[in-house]
């Protein structure tokens, strides 16, 4: 039989056509696994963050694996303690990308991520993401890998701030506020987009108090609070304590303040703190809370919890955080085997700024955008006696 | 075979090294750690890069307080001053070799001022002296922004060794060692010389020193200088090392760990530091290693085991305390003066 010259030429084609929808990197061909590490602060003073952040990573992956993995590969994870000291941690890290070969690591916060950002780049294999919400993490020169699973600590003040600049707007008052934060990296930028939001908006600050973490004079910095009575005050970088006794003595030097924070430090643990002494504390949350039932991926967490921890009585920020964080490694994961391409860094990046628009089961409000390594929204909710729940007192705002 | 180690002289048992046999144990020693990078895994030289930083403020330490009895809490705090010193000098084109002598006498500068103190207290009153100067450096990290970076902390450049980047744990590793070694040999010689003689002095008896015609003011503001110039050095390897720190590092707990290093360890010798410095770091890393392995197969028990690591390392410490209070290198001299007399009984 002979052929002519178009003959061969479509035969040509369509070998070659089928040849190229053939070839799949080795990665998805051989259906191999794809590796989540995780340094988890599991003993040591933030090990409440850490074993919650640990069940959380598990638990979505032990989900995730049951529903198919991502596109058929399965997700290995290993989940080691970092005691949130960054020795152990970059020990950690280190034996991880030598034993495991992970191609992403989850990070117990900025100091860890700032003292393996070398190593892990230096792999050009491995995608970080955390705890941190520093924006100091978001420099494309020396972080390009990592990402953050929410607003910045900047961010959530300017939703913060915008709230109540629309609460005076509406009201025609302008409200005093005063600021106390912590000396930290949490407090201490925060404290200065709290104060330049306010700038922009008009909202005077009256008192603008920094303070350690832990073991705070609260008796001196209340007669501070007292000369300036403030109509709302501020804390920002405190998980729990000083929080509580700070507003039980602000009330005593008749200070009627509100009482707001932002992310951290409007969990449960705070909110149900005050809450004993009969205060309402308002603040801003990038994810819903775990007890909200519009999210389909909020009630599949409370599902799966249920069934495989049923001791546990509630889902923290941090677990939601650590889940959320679960599901961005795997969508990226997903998008590079979907465009037939290796997971190397240059090609995780890519897919990760590719994501926008991303439904994350409703676990932030509005669809995910991941284009500039970060979730910019958040929500403002207020206590409820009733309910002794956290209840939006806004729509989600992105800033 | 050799039976115990015999003196003739002063002279003799002032040496380095007691026999030709230890001298060459150690120099095998020295050559299988320096090729660890060739053989041992990256988790492996990692560790050891680790552990080299800490053995070098340990062994300031042991000068400080273990040989001139001066309680110093704020080791941690010289180690920031020669990370943060490192982190303008790289800024500025210093080569590491230089930048790190640099950063040690900075940090040996500021323990001058801090050591000062000790002419008119001593004991725990210095200690808490040394505590201040702690929580005034770490004020300093925290707040002087434009040149600690506040808490954000700095980035320090990839040190440079004649073009070569010193990136990754495999390349640190002989810088940090090369370090170890240089100031491990200058801490034994000061033991054994006029200086390192007046530093026992004035620990054991300071009063019956200066009759001596030791000058006080001079021999404890000297050690507390060299103890600052290790914490220097080793901060500056810190930066180097990690490449961006931030001042959470250098925190009051870091100095409890180099004092419970050299106590565990023992006072005053050089062997104390290395044995205190590897027990402090490997003690703990293994226990978590066991608990993650336990964890692994058990894994109900993960919350449970992990807990538990640091509270068998904490018993394990005070069982030193009791039964050997002279720390890990007195075992080990019984264990080497077991061997040298061996079939008799010490």
């Amino acid at each position: 039989m002979t052929r002519n010259r178009r003959q061969v030429l479509k035969t040509a084609g369509a070998t070659a056509l089928l040849g190229a929808s053939a070839w799949r990197p080795a990665f998805a061909k051989d259906k191999a696994d794809i590796v989540i590490g995780a340094a988890h602060p599991m003993t040591g003073f933030m090990s409440f963050a850490g074993v919650a952040s640990n069940y959380a990573m598990g638990d979505y992956i032990n989900w995730r694996n049951q529903s198919g993995g991502v596109l058929g590969h399965k997700i290995r994870y290993v989940g080691e303690d970092s005691a949130y000291k960054v020795d152990q941690g970059v020990a950690v890290v280190k034996k991880m990308i030598a034993s495991e070969k992970p191609s992403f690591i989850f990070l117990d916060g900025s100091p860890l991520s700032k003292a393996v950002a070398r190593d892990v780049l230096a792999t050009g294999t491995v995608m970080t993401g955390g705890f941190s919400s520093s924006e100091a993490l978001l420099d494309q020169t020396l972080y390009p890998h990592h990402f953050l699973s929410g607003p910045t600590f900047g961010a959530t003040c300017q939703i913060l701030m915008e709230y109540i600049g629309r609460i005076a707007k509406a009201s025609g008052n302008v409200p005093k506020i005063a600021l106390v934060t912590s000396d930290q990296e949490w407090g201490t930028e925060s404290n200065f987009h709290l104060k330049a939001r306010a700038e922009k908006l008009g909202l005077p600050i009256v008192q603008d108090i920094v303070t350690k973490p832990t073991g705070v004079d609260v008796t001196s910095e209340v007669a501070k609070l007292r000369r300036s009575k403030p109509d709302i005050v501020i804390f920002q970088g405190y998980i729990m304590n000083p929080v509580p006794e700070f507003v039980r003595q602000m009330r005593e030097a008749g200070i009627n303040a509100q009482v707001m924070s932002t992310t951290y430090g409007v969990d449960r643990i705070m909110y149900d703190a005050l809450a004993k002494n009969g205060e309402r504390l308002t603040g801003v949350m990038p994810y819903r809370y775990g007890y909200d039932t519009d999210s389909k991926m909020m009630t599949t967490m409370r599902e799966y919890v249920a069934k495989v921890r049923p001791q546990q009585e509630s889902i923290s920020l941090f677990y939601i955080h650590a889940w959320l964080t679960g599901m961005i490694f795997c969508e990226v994961a997903e998008r590079c085997i979907k465009a037939n391409k290796n997971l190397t860094l240059p090609n995780m990046k890519a897919a990760l700024e590719s994501i926008k628009d991303w439904d994350t089961g409703g676990l932030t409000g509005l669809l995910a955008d991941l284009s500039t390594h970060q979730i910019k929204s958040g929500r403002v909710y207020s206590y409820d006696p009733a309910s002794k729940r956290m209840e939006p007192a806004s729509g989600w705002i992105r800033v | 075979m050799r039976t115990g180690v015999f003196f003739e002289n002063y002279g003799a048992e002032e040496q380095l090294w007691d026999s030709q046999t230890a001298k060459t144990m150690m120099a095998v020693f020295v050559v299988a750690l320096y090729l660890l990078p060739l053989w041992g895994s990256d988790y492996m030289v990692a560790m050891a890069c680790i552990v080299g930083i800490h053995l070098i403020a340990v062994m300031g330490l042991n000068i400080t307080t273990g040989s001139a009895g001066l309680i110093s809490l704020s080791q941690a705090a010289f180690m920031g001053v020669g990370c943060y010193a490192v982190s303008w000098f790289a800024r500025w084109g210093i080569p590491f070799w230089l930048a790190l002598p640099m950063a040690g006498l900075l940090a040996a500068l500021i323990g001058m001022v801090v050591g000062l103190p000790s002419l008119r207290v001593k004991g725990m009153y210095f200690a808490i002296a040394t505590l201040a100067a702690h929580f005034v450096l770490s004020f300093l990290f925290r707040e002087w922004t434009p040149v600690t970076g506040g808490p954000g902390g700095v980035n320090i450049p990839a040190a440079n060794f004649f073009g070569i980047e010193l990136v990754g744990d495999h390349r640190m590793f002989y810088p940090i060692y090369i370090c170890v070694l240089l100031l491990g040999l200058a801490a034994a010689n000061i033991t054994r010389s006029y200086v390192g003689r007046a530093f026992i002095a004035v620990r054991d008896r300071d009063i019956s020193a200066e009759i001596l015609g030791v000058n006080l003011l001079r021999y404890k503001v000297l050690a507390f200088m060299l103890g600052s110039f290790y914490a220097g050095v080793a901060g500056g390897l810190l930066g180097y090392f990690y490449g961006a720190i931030t001042a959470e590092y250098f925190t009051f707990g870091l100095s409890v760990f180099y004092v419970a290093a050299i106590i565990v360890g023992g006072l005053g010798r050089v062997l104390g530091s290395v044995l205190g410095a590897v027990f402090m770091t490997f003690v703990p890393e293994s226990l978590r290693l066991m608990s993650s392995a336990l964890s692994g197969s058990i894994p109900s028990l993960a919350n449970l085991l992990l807990p538990m690591g640091q509270v068998v390392f904490g018993i394990l410490i005070i069982i030193f305390l009791i039964f050997e209070p002279r720390g890990l290198a007195q075992m080990w001299a019984r264990v080497r003066r077991a061997f040298h007399l061996w079939p008799f009984r010490t």
